[in-house]
Protein backbone atom coordinates (compact mmCIF):
# COMPACT_ATOMS: atom_id res chain seq x y z
CA UNK A 1 0.00 0.00 0.00
CA UNK A 2 0.88 3.34 -0.90
CA UNK A 3 0.14 5.79 1.74
CA UNK A 4 0.12 10.01 0.64
CA UNK A 5 -1.03 12.87 2.98
CA UNK A 6 -1.23 16.55 2.72
CA UNK A 7 -3.61 19.35 3.62
CA UNK A 8 -6.49 20.26 1.72
CA UNK A 9 -6.55 21.04 -2.07
CA UNK A 10 -2.64 20.07 -2.26
CA UNK A 11 -2.79 18.26 -5.24
CA UNK A 12 -2.81 14.68 -3.77
CA UNK A 13 -5.02 12.76 -6.40
CA UNK A 14 -3.38 14.31 -9.13
CA UNK A 15 -0.08 13.17 -7.90
CA UNK A 16 -1.62 9.80 -7.36
CA UNK A 17 -3.08 9.18 -10.89
CA UNK A 18 0.37 10.82 -11.99
CA UNK A 19 2.54 8.68 -9.68
CA UNK A 20 1.10 5.12 -10.04
CA UNK A 21 -0.22 5.75 -13.63
CA UNK A 22 -4.38 5.41 -12.79
CA UNK A 23 -7.10 6.75 -14.06
CA UNK A 24 -10.10 8.80 -12.51
CA UNK A 25 -12.01 5.87 -12.72
CA UNK A 26 -9.86 3.85 -10.43
CA UNK A 27 -10.76 6.15 -7.72
CA UNK A 28 -13.19 5.55 -4.91
CA UNK A 29 -14.03 9.06 -3.39
CA UNK A 30 -15.06 8.39 0.49
CA UNK A 31 -18.33 10.59 1.65
CA UNK A 32 -19.61 11.33 4.64
CA UNK A 33 -22.82 9.90 4.20
CA UNK A 34 -21.47 6.80 2.65
CA UNK A 35 -19.06 5.80 4.26
CA UNK A 36 -15.96 3.88 2.34
CA UNK A 37 -15.77 0.51 -0.48
CA UNK A 38 -12.56 -1.11 -0.29
CA UNK A 39 -11.09 -2.47 -3.21
CA UNK A 40 -10.54 0.18 -5.06
CA UNK A 41 -6.75 0.81 -6.78
CA UNK A 42 -7.21 4.02 -5.09
CA UNK A 43 -9.04 5.28 -2.42
CA UNK A 44 -9.07 9.05 -1.65
CA UNK A 45 -10.87 11.32 0.85
CA UNK A 46 -10.39 9.03 3.97
CA UNK A 47 -10.97 11.26 6.38
CA UNK A 48 -14.39 11.82 4.71
CA UNK A 49 -14.95 7.99 5.78
CA UNK A 50 -13.78 8.67 9.79
CA UNK A 51 -16.03 10.73 9.73
CA UNK A 52 -18.96 8.87 8.71
CA UNK A 53 -17.33 6.49 11.62
CA UNK A 54 -18.13 9.22 13.88
CA UNK A 55 -21.47 9.76 12.95
CA UNK A 56 -22.17 6.06 12.64
CA UNK A 57 -20.41 5.10 15.92
CA UNK A 58 -17.79 2.55 14.31
CA UNK A 59 -13.83 2.60 14.56
CA UNK A 60 -11.90 3.35 11.52
CA UNK A 61 -9.24 1.71 12.69
CA UNK A 62 -11.00 -1.90 13.50
CA UNK A 63 -12.48 -1.69 9.84
CA UNK A 64 -9.33 -1.22 8.13
CA UNK A 65 -7.57 -3.86 9.70
CA UNK A 66 -10.84 -6.08 9.14
CA UNK A 67 -10.46 -5.45 5.29
CA UNK A 68 -6.65 -5.41 5.22
CA UNK A 69 -6.45 -7.80 2.50
CA UNK A 70 -8.82 -5.25 0.31
CA UNK A 71 -6.51 -2.40 0.94
CA UNK A 72 -2.76 -4.08 1.12
CA UNK A 73 -2.45 -2.77 -2.63
CA UNK A 74 -4.01 -0.03 -3.19
CA UNK A 75 -3.02 3.89 -3.13
CA UNK A 76 -4.98 5.77 -0.09
CA UNK A 77 -5.04 9.48 0.36
CA UNK A 78 -6.01 11.20 3.52
CA UNK A 79 -6.38 14.76 3.93
CA UNK A 80 -3.72 16.18 7.09
CA UNK A 81 -6.65 17.61 9.23
CA UNK A 82 -3.59 17.69 12.52
CA UNK A 83 -2.02 21.49 12.31
CA UNK A 84 -4.95 23.75 13.12
CA UNK A 85 -6.79 24.68 16.81
CA UNK A 86 -8.00 22.18 18.81
CA UNK A 87 -11.71 22.04 16.96
CA UNK A 88 -14.92 23.55 19.72
CA UNK A 89 -17.24 20.72 18.53
CA UNK A 90 -16.81 16.91 20.67
CA UNK A 91 -17.91 15.02 17.40
CA UNK A 92 -15.05 17.15 15.43
CA UNK A 93 -12.53 16.63 18.27
CA UNK A 94 -13.55 12.90 18.17
CA UNK A 95 -13.38 12.76 14.52
CA UNK A 96 -9.71 14.38 14.15
CA UNK A 97 -8.86 11.77 17.04
CA UNK A 98 -10.06 9.06 14.83
CA UNK A 99 -8.52 10.22 11.47
CA UNK A 100 -5.15 10.77 13.21
CA UNK A 101 -4.83 7.25 14.94
CA UNK A 102 -6.24 5.69 11.34
CA UNK A 103 -3.01 7.73 10.04
CA UNK A 104 -0.95 6.04 12.22
CA UNK A 105 -1.95 2.62 11.28
CA UNK A 106 -1.49 3.45 7.90
CA UNK A 107 1.51 4.82 7.77
CA UNK A 108 3.04 1.34 9.44
CA UNK A 109 1.82 -0.46 6.95
CA UNK A 110 2.44 1.18 3.72
CA UNK A 111 5.76 0.46 1.56
CA UNK A 112 5.79 4.38 1.16
CA UNK A 113 4.13 7.72 2.60
CA UNK A 114 4.23 10.55 0.71
CA UNK A 115 3.44 14.32 1.76
CA UNK A 116 2.18 16.22 -1.06
CA UNK A 117 3.09 20.36 -0.45
CA UNK A 118 1.92 22.78 -2.97
CA UNK A 119 1.66 19.98 -5.32
CA UNK A 120 5.29 18.50 -4.66
CA UNK A 121 5.89 15.40 -3.45
CA UNK A 122 8.08 14.94 -0.17
CA UNK A 123 8.98 11.32 0.59
CA UNK A 124 8.64 10.60 4.51
CA UNK A 125 8.89 7.26 4.62
CA UNK B 1 15.44 33.29 -9.27
CA UNK B 2 12.10 33.17 -8.08
CA UNK B 3 11.26 32.02 -4.64
CA UNK B 4 7.96 30.19 -3.22
CA UNK B 5 7.88 30.52 0.12
CA UNK B 6 4.86 29.16 2.45
CA UNK B 7 4.32 27.50 6.18
CA UNK B 8 2.13 28.88 8.94
CA UNK B 9 1.53 31.97 10.19
CA UNK B 10 4.58 33.87 12.65
CA UNK B 11 6.74 31.27 11.45
CA UNK B 12 9.33 33.96 10.44
CA UNK B 13 8.49 34.02 6.57
CA UNK B 14 8.73 37.70 6.02
CA UNK B 15 12.10 37.71 7.62
CA UNK B 16 14.05 35.32 5.34
CA UNK B 17 11.66 36.48 2.40
CA UNK B 18 13.66 40.11 2.90
CA UNK B 19 17.15 37.84 3.71
CA UNK B 20 16.71 36.18 0.28
CA UNK B 21 15.48 39.05 -1.41
CA UNK B 22 18.76 41.05 -0.44
CA UNK B 23 20.88 38.41 -0.87
CA UNK B 24 19.10 38.19 -4.75
CA UNK B 25 19.42 41.67 -5.40
CA UNK B 26 22.87 42.59 -4.66
CA UNK B 27 23.71 46.04 -5.66
CA UNK B 28 19.92 45.97 -7.95
CA UNK B 29 16.88 47.71 -7.09
CA UNK B 30 14.96 45.79 -4.70
CA UNK B 31 10.47 46.68 -4.03
CA UNK B 32 8.88 45.29 -1.04
CA UNK B 33 5.18 44.85 -2.39
CA UNK B 34 2.44 45.06 0.32
CA UNK B 35 -0.28 43.81 -0.53
CA UNK B 36 -2.32 44.36 2.40
CA UNK B 37 -4.99 47.16 2.28
CA UNK B 38 -5.61 48.51 6.11
CA UNK B 39 -9.05 48.69 7.17
CA UNK B 40 -8.18 49.41 11.15
CA UNK B 41 -5.93 50.92 13.74
CA UNK B 42 -4.95 46.85 13.69
CA UNK B 43 -3.62 46.60 10.30
CA UNK B 44 -1.75 49.49 10.51
CA UNK B 45 0.36 49.34 13.83
CA UNK B 46 1.17 45.51 11.63
CA UNK B 47 2.02 47.50 8.71
CA UNK B 48 4.32 50.28 10.95
CA UNK B 49 6.34 46.98 12.32
CA UNK B 50 6.74 45.78 9.08
CA UNK B 51 8.14 48.63 7.62
CA UNK B 52 10.27 49.01 10.96
CA UNK B 53 11.73 45.76 10.41
CA UNK B 54 12.59 46.67 7.34
CA UNK B 55 14.22 49.96 7.52
CA UNK B 56 17.91 50.10 6.27
CA UNK B 57 17.23 47.21 3.94
CA UNK B 58 17.23 49.12 0.84
CA UNK B 59 13.75 48.71 -0.11
CA UNK B 60 11.75 50.88 -2.08
CA UNK B 61 7.64 49.70 -1.05
CA UNK B 62 5.54 49.24 -3.15
CA UNK B 63 1.04 49.28 -1.94
CA UNK B 64 -0.24 47.40 -4.93
CA UNK B 65 -3.25 45.69 -3.17
CA UNK B 66 -4.96 44.54 -6.94
CA UNK B 67 -3.99 43.88 -10.42
CA UNK B 68 -0.38 42.31 -9.10
CA UNK B 69 1.11 42.94 -12.50
CA UNK B 70 1.40 46.78 -12.09
CA UNK B 71 4.29 46.43 -9.86
CA UNK B 72 6.04 46.30 -13.50
CA UNK B 73 4.61 49.29 -14.75
CA UNK B 74 6.86 51.80 -16.36
CA UNK B 75 9.25 49.35 -17.25
CA UNK B 76 10.28 48.98 -13.73
CA UNK B 77 11.96 45.70 -12.63
CA UNK B 78 14.75 44.39 -10.09
CA UNK B 79 14.04 42.37 -7.27
CA UNK B 80 10.44 42.01 -5.78
CA UNK B 81 9.38 40.75 -2.41
CA UNK B 82 5.48 40.15 -2.89
CA UNK B 83 3.75 40.07 0.93
CA UNK B 84 1.66 37.92 0.35
CA UNK B 85 -0.01 36.15 -2.10
CA UNK B 86 -2.30 35.63 0.31
CA UNK B 87 -3.74 39.02 1.04
CA UNK B 88 -3.37 39.93 -2.59
CA UNK B 89 -6.35 37.10 -2.84
CA UNK B 90 -8.70 38.58 -0.31
CA UNK B 91 -8.69 41.96 -1.86
CA UNK B 92 -9.05 40.24 -5.31
CA UNK B 93 -12.01 38.18 -3.89
CA UNK B 94 -13.68 40.29 -1.61
CA UNK B 95 -13.22 44.36 -2.69
CA UNK B 96 -16.44 45.93 -1.56
CA UNK B 97 -18.21 45.85 -4.60
CA UNK B 98 -19.26 42.29 -4.68
CA UNK B 99 -21.91 42.58 -1.90
CA UNK B 100 -20.73 39.68 0.11
CA UNK B 101 -19.63 36.96 -3.66
CA UNK B 102 -16.34 36.14 -4.26
CA UNK B 103 -15.50 37.77 -7.33
CA UNK B 104 -15.61 35.00 -9.76
CA UNK B 105 -12.92 37.09 -12.11
CA UNK B 106 -10.16 36.97 -8.90
CA UNK B 107 -8.36 33.48 -9.51
CA UNK B 108 -7.29 34.67 -13.22
CA UNK B 109 -6.65 37.86 -12.32
CA UNK B 110 -4.19 36.72 -9.31
CA UNK B 111 -2.72 33.64 -11.06
CA UNK B 112 -2.12 35.54 -14.60
CA UNK B 113 -0.50 38.70 -12.59
CA UNK B 114 1.51 36.62 -10.44
CA UNK B 115 2.44 34.16 -13.02
CA UNK B 116 3.98 37.43 -15.39
CA UNK B 117 5.80 39.04 -12.39
CA UNK B 118 7.59 35.42 -12.16
CA UNK B 119 8.38 35.28 -15.46
CA UNK B 120 9.41 39.28 -16.27
CA UNK B 121 10.69 40.17 -13.15
CA UNK B 122 14.83 39.80 -12.52
CA UNK B 123 14.15 37.91 -8.88
CA UNK B 124 10.65 37.26 -7.29
CA UNK B 125 10.25 36.15 -3.76
CA UNK B 126 6.29 35.32 -3.26
CA UNK B 127 5.24 34.82 0.91
CA UNK B 128 2.02 32.74 0.87
CA UNK B 129 0.45 31.05 3.85
CA UNK B 130 -0.34 27.47 4.81
CA UNK B 131 -4.02 27.31 5.66
CA UNK B 132 -5.13 23.78 4.93
CA UNK B 133 -4.47 21.65 7.74
CA UNK B 134 -6.92 22.08 10.06
CA UNK B 135 -9.84 20.03 11.20
CA UNK B 136 -12.58 22.54 10.60
CA UNK B 137 -15.44 22.45 8.55
CA UNK B 138 -15.70 25.83 7.00
CA UNK B 139 -18.50 27.81 5.19
CA UNK B 140 -18.78 27.74 1.49
CA UNK B 141 -16.84 31.16 0.86
CA UNK B 142 -14.16 30.31 3.43
CA UNK B 143 -13.63 26.90 1.76
CA UNK B 144 -13.75 28.49 -2.01
CA UNK B 145 -11.26 31.15 -0.96
CA UNK B 146 -8.97 28.41 0.84
CA UNK B 147 -9.08 26.18 -2.82
CA UNK B 148 -8.28 29.01 -4.67
CA UNK B 149 -5.38 30.52 -2.65
CA UNK B 150 -4.12 26.38 -2.92
CA UNK B 151 -4.53 26.67 -6.65
CA UNK B 152 -2.23 29.93 -7.15
CA UNK B 153 0.19 28.43 -4.60
CA UNK B 154 0.25 25.23 -7.05
CA UNK B 155 0.65 27.73 -9.86
CA UNK B 156 3.98 29.41 -8.16
CA UNK B 157 5.58 26.42 -7.15
CA UNK B 158 5.21 24.89 -10.37
CA UNK B 159 7.17 27.46 -12.10
CA UNK B 160 9.12 28.87 -9.22
CA UNK B 161 13.11 27.78 -8.96
CA UNK B 162 12.99 27.15 -5.16
CA UNK B 163 9.87 26.32 -3.02
CA UNK B 164 10.73 26.52 0.45
CA UNK B 165 8.18 25.33 4.04
CA UNK B 166 8.73 27.18 6.98
CA UNK B 167 8.59 25.20 10.36
CA UNK B 168 9.19 27.23 13.67
CA UNK B 169 11.86 29.15 12.04
CA UNK B 170 13.41 26.02 10.08
CA UNK B 171 13.73 25.81 6.25
CA UNK B 172 12.35 22.53 4.86
CA UNK B 173 13.28 22.76 0.85
CA UNK B 174 11.01 21.40 -1.57
CA UNK B 175 12.16 22.22 -4.63
CA UNK B 176 15.72 24.02 -5.84
CA UNK B 177 17.80 25.54 -2.74
CA UNK B 178 19.82 28.61 -2.09
CA UNK B 179 22.47 29.61 0.09
CA UNK B 180 22.48 32.17 3.00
Amino acid sequence: MEFIIGGAYQGKKDFAIRKYGLSEDDVFTCTEAEGIRFGAKCVNKIAEFTLWCIRNGKDAVEIFREHRAEWKDSVLICDDIFCGIVPLGADMRAWREMTGRLCGYLSSEARTVTRIFCGLEQRIK
Amino acid sequence: MTVLISGGSKNGKTGLAQDIAVKLSGDGKRYYVATMIPYDDEDRARIGRHIAERAGLGFDTLEIGTDIARCLDGWRNGTFLLDSVTALLANEMFSSSQNGNADPGAFVRCRDGLLKLARCADNAVFVTDYIYSDAIRYDALTEQYRETLALLDRALAEVCDTVIEMCAGNLIFHKGGIAL
